[in-house]
């Protein structure tokens, strides 16, 4: 029961930021959604139990925070490539600053908790 | 193609998704869960979702590709919206239904619900019988009487009226029923 509220609590707080996550790993360089999930995990984030990536893609293509291209993979079929578009940029920029400004808030106030988990 | 990709179009279809991008759609989930399990990476992890149409409603609709969401909440809102229009329309009906009732004079529940203060008693004096009782009646008196005809009267014994209590004037109401009196006599 408390491991389910615990990954409730976990999907709660990544639902706000899993966009800019997204959006983190297509800055540089483009990739297609499987692409993205794989980068995600490589990083240490893994979006099991969190929803499928592609609504969220879906997403952020219509905002215009992603740019899309298909182009050919190593020998497999062609295949959709998502980008960070310049509104992307811009938007990734002010998320990450308000993650920071959030995150710090927060721990200044959690941090200094010392209790344990029973 | 896998059978999630299958209802996955057949929904699409249903919510009216352009061909082209549910093509587009499927063909990317096709080839990203192929490469999954190739990495042995389970579909559960890629797609999050066990149910195909709910998943395949929620893309097109953050795409953009479904102008309505298919939630049961619209319905609710419609049914409220409903009800919110119903309580309108009778908190403008009922008073508008019952000026209408008093203005026509007819004697009823709501009129003694919005009590007129005064009310014009027609002279019918000299007019036959069945016709001034009609004319009294719509006149909003509560109740007429014929004096001398207990048992009434027809229309075919040529009866005129030849008085009436009160006579044809204002009469201003004073809380006791307004009854009018008519005596007839043969014409």
């Amino acid at each position: 029961m408390q491991r389910m509220a615990s990954e409730t609590r976990r999907s709660q707080m990544l639902r706000g930021v899993l966009d800019l996550c997204l959006l983190a790993v297509v800055v540089d360089e483009p990739a297609y959604g499987y692409e993205m999930t794989r980068r995600l995990s490589e990083r240490g984030l893994s979006t099991v139990g969190e929803g499928s990536i592609y609504p969220l893609l879906g997403r952020l293509e219509r905002d215009g925070l992603v740019a899309t291209h298909r182009a050919a993979s190593d020998g497999g079929p062609p295949r959709k490539y998502y980008r960070a578009s310049p509104s992307g940029r811009r938007a990734l920029a002010e998320g990450v600053r308000a993650w920071h400004e959030v995150r710090g808030e927060v721990d200044s106030i959690l941090a200094a908790i010392e209790l344990e988990v029973p | 193609m896998p059978a999630f990709i299958e209802e996955c179009r057949y929904e699409w279809k249903r919510l009216g998704v352009p061909d082209a991008m549910a093509d587009e759609m499927a063909a990317e989930l096709e080839a990203d869960l192929a490469e999954a399990e190739a990495d042995g990476v389970s579909a559960a992890e890629i797609l999050g979702e066990s149910d195909p149409r709910r998943f395949a409603a929620t893309w097109a609709t953050e795409r953009g590709l479904v102008s309505q969401p298919p939630q049961k909440k619209s319905r609710k809102g419609l049914w409220i919206g409903l009800a919110v229009g119903l309580v309108i329309l009778l908190l403008i009906a009922l008073p508008a239904l019952a000026l209408i009732t008093v203005s026509s004079g007819s004697v009823s529940t709501m009129h003694s619900a919005q009590p007129v203060r005064s009310l014009v008693i027609p002279n019918v004096i000299g007019k036959k019988a069945c016709k001034a009782v009609r004319v009294v009646a719509r006149s909003g008196a509560d109740d007429w009487r014929i004096a001398g005809h207990q048992h009434g009267f027809s229309c075919k014994e040529h009866l005129v009226v030849v008085g009436q209590s009160p006579a044809g004037h204002v009469v201003r109401r004073d809380g006791h029923p307004v009854i009018v009196t008519l005596r007839l006599g043969r014409s």
